[in-house]
């Protein structure tokens, strides 16, 4: 299924995942460097594109929901989150290059890690531990006897579940939207050269499932790397915000 | 014709059914409510999406399960 | 089939960790250059645009202020010019006032002069008729008397006591208080 590695140094393989990942980082900072270039009052064209993007991270997922106070920090962290993601898993559905990057598990995991770091730490020196974990871990308006419950509940739930699906739910769904493409395209070559005859037939059944696979993954792909980055803002500000 | 495979993916194919209808329940009242009360939707979606997040883990318990066993 | 495309024997789900290394490598790169460079000029460039579009506005508000200000003072002028001319006019009224009292108040001294003059000179007038009536009408009964008493009064004591008498009567004679004036 991977491709041999280009070369390697010791255990480090380099290969189209390391590329993707460089190729991926170049293309971003190198767009919106060129785009922000002249920071002109008047956009031109490329300027204008960069705007749209910047200003969807900055307003539809920082202002919006992490609030109009806090949330110019975060800025920087949401904008690579959204875009690192985005191109990365855009690469799925480029012929040639066709890897998301982040159905390698280890992508994922890493960048979920950061966004757990990031604001479990800003919750910790915004509350204190003790106020933070109490936070995170004992509803409001509950019955004395039920935290006996839910305290347990909702450590695993809010400290332990919350990275780990963070992280699995870009890995799960593009490690399975890369497999799909796989299985249709493996079903037309088995249909079309195995069986033969009426099997054809079937192979433009299989073509058609492929491309509708095709078009969905690309609307997964942007809507992960939307619901990623909204997820970390939902918990920045429930990590920022008072009361419970 | 042999059938080989995981049953526990079948086991995830199950769990999924239960995310699925989940997730569409807190969209489906996600949208009433925000046609009722437009205002209301920037207060909503953070809630929407910690709510949608809680249930999908489930469905990405299962995808992890089916795949460890 | 299967087999061939899960070629991958081991779990999909162990990762590896150069593969973690080089994301987290490409990660802070890109954080980097967004802290750096990337944010600080796409605020950079929201500020200034916000800041046009309100200085644009602050611009337009100021010139208001200032059609304004105009608006206020060619008001206050046309006030004050309104104020002066009604002052102006007052005062022309005033003066004329006091220019027909004067005229009258001269009118009425003249006047009075000119009656006073008259009733001096009747007075006068008078006086010498008195005078000169008294002459004649004395003169003229005394011939009169004369001639019908004969020539005892031709006496010129005599004749003159007797018109005296008789004025002095005249004069006395309230009833003849009319043939006076």
């Amino acid at each position: 299924m991977h491709l041999p590695p280009f070369f390697e140094i010791g255990s480090f393989e380099f290969g189209k995942h390391t590329v993707l990942i460089l190729l991926s980082v170049a293309l971003i900072a190198g767009f919106f460097l060129w785009a922000i270039r002249k920071q002109a009052l008047v956009p031109s064209k490329g300027q204008y594109l960069g705007e749209i993007g910047y200003g969807f991270v900055r307003n539809s997922l920082g202002r919006d929901i992490i609030g109009e106070k806090e949330f110019r920090p975060w800025i920087p962290l949401l904008f690579t989150f959204f875009f690192f993601i985005l191109v990365n898993n855009l690469f799925g559905s480029i012929p040639v290059l066709q890897l998301p990057t982040f159905s390698h598990p280890g992508s994922a995991y890493v960048l979920a890690g950061v966004a757990y770091v990031a604001w479990v730490f800003i919750g910790i020196k915004r509350h204190g531990f003790a106020h933070f974990m109490g936070k995170m871990t004992m509803p409001p308006d509950v019955p004395k006897v039920l935290y006996v419950f839910l305290i347990p509940i909702e450590f695993i739930s809010n400290l332990i579940i919350r990275p780990v699906t963070h992280a699995l739910r870009v890995f799960a769904t593009m490690f399975a939207g890369h497999m799909a493409i796989m299985v249709a395209a493996g079903l037309l070559g088995y249909l079309v050269s195995e069986v033969g005859g009426l099997g054809i037939l079937g192979g433009a059944g299989a073509l058609f499932l492929g491309i509708f696979i095709f078009f969905l993954e690309i609307l997964i792909q942007v809507l992960q790397a939307y619901i990623f980055t909204l997820l970390f803002a939902v918990y920045v500000d429930g990590a920022l915000q008072e009361g419970h | 014709m042999d059938i080989t495979g995981s049953l526990s993916v079948i086991g995830f194919g199950l769990a999924a059914i239960g995310g699925g209808i989940g997730v569409g329940l807190i969209f489906a009242a996600y949208m009433q409510a925000v046609s009722r009360q437009p205002e209301t939707q920037r207060i909503i979606q953070p809630m929407l999406f910690m709510g949608f997040a809680v249930v999908e883990a489930l469905a990405i318990l299962g995808f992890v399960l089916a795949l460890i066993f | 089939m299967t087999t061939h495309i899960m070629a991958a024997s081991e779990n999909p789900l162990i990762p590896n960790g150069w593969e973690m290394l080089i994301t987290a490598i490409g990660f802070s790169i890109l954080l980097f250059v967004a802290v750096k460079w990337i944010v600080p000029m796409f605020e950079r460039t929201y500020a200034e645009r916000t800041d046009a579009i309100e200085g644009g506005l602050a611009k337009a508000e100021a010139a208001q202020a200032e059609a304004d200000r105009a608006r206020d003072e060619y008001n206050q002028q046309l006030e004050s010019a309104r104020l002066e001319a009604q002052k102006i006019r007052e005062e022309a009224r005033a003066e004329g006032e006091k220019i027909l009292a004067d005229f009258k108040d001269r009118a009425n001294v003249e006047s009075a002069r000119i009656t006073e003059n008259a009733h001096t000179a009747i007075a006068a007038e008078r006086s010498a008729a008195v005078a000169s009536l008294r002459n004649e009408v004395g003169s003229l009964a005394i011939q009169l008397s004369s001639k019908v008493v004969g020539e005892s009064l031709s006496d010129d004591e005599r004749s003159r006591r007797v018109v005296d008498r008789f004025l002095a009567d005249l004069e006395q004679n309230p009833t003849d208080a009319g043939a006076q004036r």
